[in-house]
């Protein structure tokens, strides 16, 4: 019986190349298809879930289940930041035989070996339409670890109509002594976010105040003024002149009240329904929310303008950056591999990415962007269009990704709430910088680093 | 001997005893086990890292989790008086009425049926500095600034404690209605003939014949305060700059996030001690009132 069982997996993985090749009729712009009879399997999936994330899964899974028999039974579906306590407690108690998660290239280092490779999993072919700096970065010890379906990196979205009023012109030079125009350095950033606040009715801008978040933020603002999270040898170096310049930007927002009150406790969805709700001037965020911002659904639907990261004193721009991704686990039963690199196919494809740009996320497919590009340049879709060839010449030239060590979140949820305490005014700049480099160091030495 | 040991009494209590210690004994032991070596959830290998006393020695340098204990035990104080005050003064008036009592009864119940992090939510979107009620309710009255309701230093915790108090004031209410629907008339009354007032009936009568109440739901409670995790969670998060982490906030952040379940256990063995040593207080109490109203 289990040589039978053995005999019909041999003979499935050896047919995958087959099908694998096969030009597909629902999905005639993918040059690689894989399909596969799988009725009577049940994958058992955990997924990122939420607004942004929800609508692939609903177009893409029916249709996978209906081509190939197959069902998706999803496990769980939550923010990824639940996400990943789930999976390192399911790695506690052994429970890691479902088979296909999401990941994340920021947080897939941590977790180890769970991971099946997926070089002779997934063919050739398909990996080699990916970006390969993208592919890179989902590679950890040697091994493809996931597949990445969108990346991410954040640009300087504002209301137009504010910047083209002729008083707020004459009002901004006045004051400022230059043009109004969107930022092009942090500097100005601030100035004309100061400039437009209006609390309680109207703040200048607005940043994420918490997490990994707060954590990423601050460290693309230190690389943008010059600076750097670790030296050479992986020690704290954030707490020198560059990092305080970045870490003290945040602060005199938040003493400017330039941005709200509240804003230590915001995430990536308060930040994006605050932009949408127009009662903020500059918004930095991923391209995924673009669609949204400039729909009709958005208080400022068709008054959304985008401009690159302003660069910081060190001449270079943020550009912190990473990929969402799918990862198939070793716990996956050998008979459920196809299906479950079928799955992940279908979820990272051309049409799938096409369907994301169409909002706004940021392919990994290099022939995704060109071919985005082409359709909103039919479409007279201008905003669409600026959208990504901005997003194209941040991932070029700006975006970089976090450290990808296993320490980034420990790391992260050491200098989080000292960036915090430095922006309520618990502790000087320095101070709270000086404390996290101290526990950070000690993070470090623990992990062998030095 | 080994007829004793099978006797029928023990046969009949040993699924107990069995369910007892797969469920209690043996993950205490584990997780006790753990707090010595350098356990991570991702590394399940490092479960045989035994490094003896070094967490706890780690933890007593560790002036963040003493800070934690503290507002931990600022939380419990400030909490515990309050619901204490509003459930015996909610139990009293209840008591009084005659008429829809029952109705009452169940109204007043409706904030338990609610679950932790619900009640979270609910209380974050109310607390809100942008879109919130209480900031939008305020500004009707021509206030022009938004309060940082959950981010101000004192603001933040007592926001929280909001949260809680409306949860669970009504525990309070029903154990200490349970306790004033039991009490005698015949005192009472007596004490009215001899010519006492309201307050001298309630100091001298019913408040005696409620202190084992009051120390129950006092134990009950100050172990579910103890343990205060999801309204927290939802609500801050422990944060802004660590103003509201509570240990358990502190405890499952190490534990979960960072995977460090070593030292978080040895967190929470230390955090133990608080629990311990308010349900003995607590207990104390109760002895001493049931000896004063002449109970065993």
């Amino acid at each position: 019986m289990k040589f039978l069982k053995n005999f019909l997996v041999v003979i499935s993985l050896l047919t995958l190349p087959f099908s694998a090749f096969a030009v597909d009729e629902n999905f005639p712009n993918d040059k690689v298809a894989i399909w596969g009879d799988f009725s009577g399997i049940t994958l058992d999936v955990k997924l990122i879930g939420g607004a942004p994330y929800d609508p692939l899964y609903e177009v893409m899974i029916p249709i996978w289940e209906a081509k190939t028999g197959g069902k998706v039974s999803i496990l769980s579906k939550k923010s990824h930041f639940e996400l990943d306590k789930e999976i390192k407690q399911d790695i506690a108690a052994g429970n890691i035989s479902y088979c296909v998660v999401s990941n994340h290239t920021s947080f897939a280092t941590q977790y180890g070996d769970i991971y099946r490779d997926l070089n002779g999993i997934v063919p050739k072919d398909f990996l080699a339409e990916f970006v390969p700096l993208v592919l890179d970065h989902s590679t950890v010890d040697g091994r493809l670890v996931q597949l990445p379906q969108h990346s991410d990196v954040s640009n300087l979205w504002y209301i137009k109509s504010i910047y083209e009023d002729e008083d707020n012109k004459k009002r901004f030079k006045a004051e400022y002594g230059y043009d109004l125009a969107p930022p092009e350095t942090l500097e100005q950033w601030k100035e004309q976010a100061i400039f437009w606040s209006d609390p309680p009715n109207f703040y200048g801008t607005q940043y994420v105040g918490k997490e990994e978040a707060i954590t990423g933020r601050f460290y693309e603002l230190v690389i943008a003024e010059g600076g750097a999270l670790f030296d050479e040898g992986m020690r704290p170096v954030f707490n020198d002149e560059a990092g305080q310049r970045a870490l003290q930007w945040f602060v005199d927002l938040y003493n400017a009240q330039a941005v709200p009150a509240g804003v230590l406790n915001y995430l990536w969805d308060e930040t994006g329904l605050g932009f949408a709700s127009g009662t903020v001037a500059l918004n930095l965020d991923w391209g995924g929310w673009g669609a949204y911002f400039n729909s009709a659904d958005s208080k400022i639907g068709g008054d959304v303008g985008l401009v690159r990261f302003p660069m910081g004193s060190g001449g270079k721009r943020g550009g912190w950056s990473g990929s969402h991704t799918y990862s198939i686990l070793n716990g996956c039963p050998e008979e459920n591999l196809e299906a479950a690199a079928s799955l992940i196919w279908i979820l990272t494809n051309h049409e799938a990415q096409m369907h994301e740009a169409r909002g706004g996320k940021l392919p990994t497919m290099t022939r995704v962007w060109e071919d985005i590009a082409s359709e909103m340049d039919a479409d007279g879709n201008a905003f669409m269009s600026d959208l990504f060839s901005t997003f194209s010449a941040s991932m070029a030239e700006d975006a970089f990704t976090p450290p990808l060590i296993p320490e980034w979140i420990p790391f992260s949820n050491i200098i989080f709430p000292e960036l915090q305490a430095a922006i309520v005014g618990d502790k000087s700049v320095k101070e709270a910088l000086d404390d996290a480099a101290k526990e950070t160091d000690y993070l470090m030495q623990d992990a062998g680093y030095y | 001997m080994s007829r004793k040991f099978f006797s029928g009494p023990f046969i009949l209590i040993l699924p107990s005893i069995l369910a007892i210690g797969f469920v209690i004994i043996i993950p205490l032991i584990f997780s006790f086990y753990t707090s010595f070596t350098s356990y991570k959830l991702t590394r399940p290998d490092s479960l045989f890292n035994f490094v003896g006393l070094r967490n706890y020695e780690r933890l007593i340098d560790n002036t963040k989790f003493w800070y934690a204990f503290g507002r931990t035990i600022l939380f419990l104080a400030v909490v515990l008086n309050l619901e204490l005050l509003f459930g015996l003064g909610i139990a009293l008036l209840i008591n009084k009425i005659t008429w829809g009592q029952r109705t009452l009864r169940t109204i007043m119940m409706f904030p338990m049926m609610f679950s932790p992090i619900l009640v979270g939510f609910q209380w974050k979107y109310i607390f809100n500095d942008n879109i919130g009620l209480l900031n939008n309710f305020l500004y009707l009255f021509g206030y022009e600034s938004a309060i940082p309701w959950l981010i101000d230093k004192y603001l933040a915790m007592g926001s929280i404690m909001v949260a809680e108090i409306w949860a669970n004031t009504s525990i309070f209410a029903i154990l200490l209605l349970a306790g004033l629907l039991g009490i005698p008339r015949d005192p009472i009354e007596a004490a009215r003939v001899d010519g006492c007032n309201s307050w001298q009936v309630f100091k001298n009568i019913t408040l005696p014949f409620l202190m084992p109440f009051i120390f129950i739901a006092l134990t009950i409670r100050s172990l579910d305060v103890g343990r205060a995790y999801d309204i927290v969670h939802i609500m801050t998060g422990g944060g802004p700059a660590m103003r509201t982490e509570l240990i358990w906030t502190m405890i499952a952040r190490i534990g979960y996030k960072d995977a460090n379940m070593g030292f978080a256990n040895a967190m929470s063995y230390v955090s133990i001690i608080l629990s311990i040593a308010f349900t003995y207080y607590f207990f104390t109490k109760l002895v001493a009132a049931r000896r004063d109203l002449g109970q065993q």
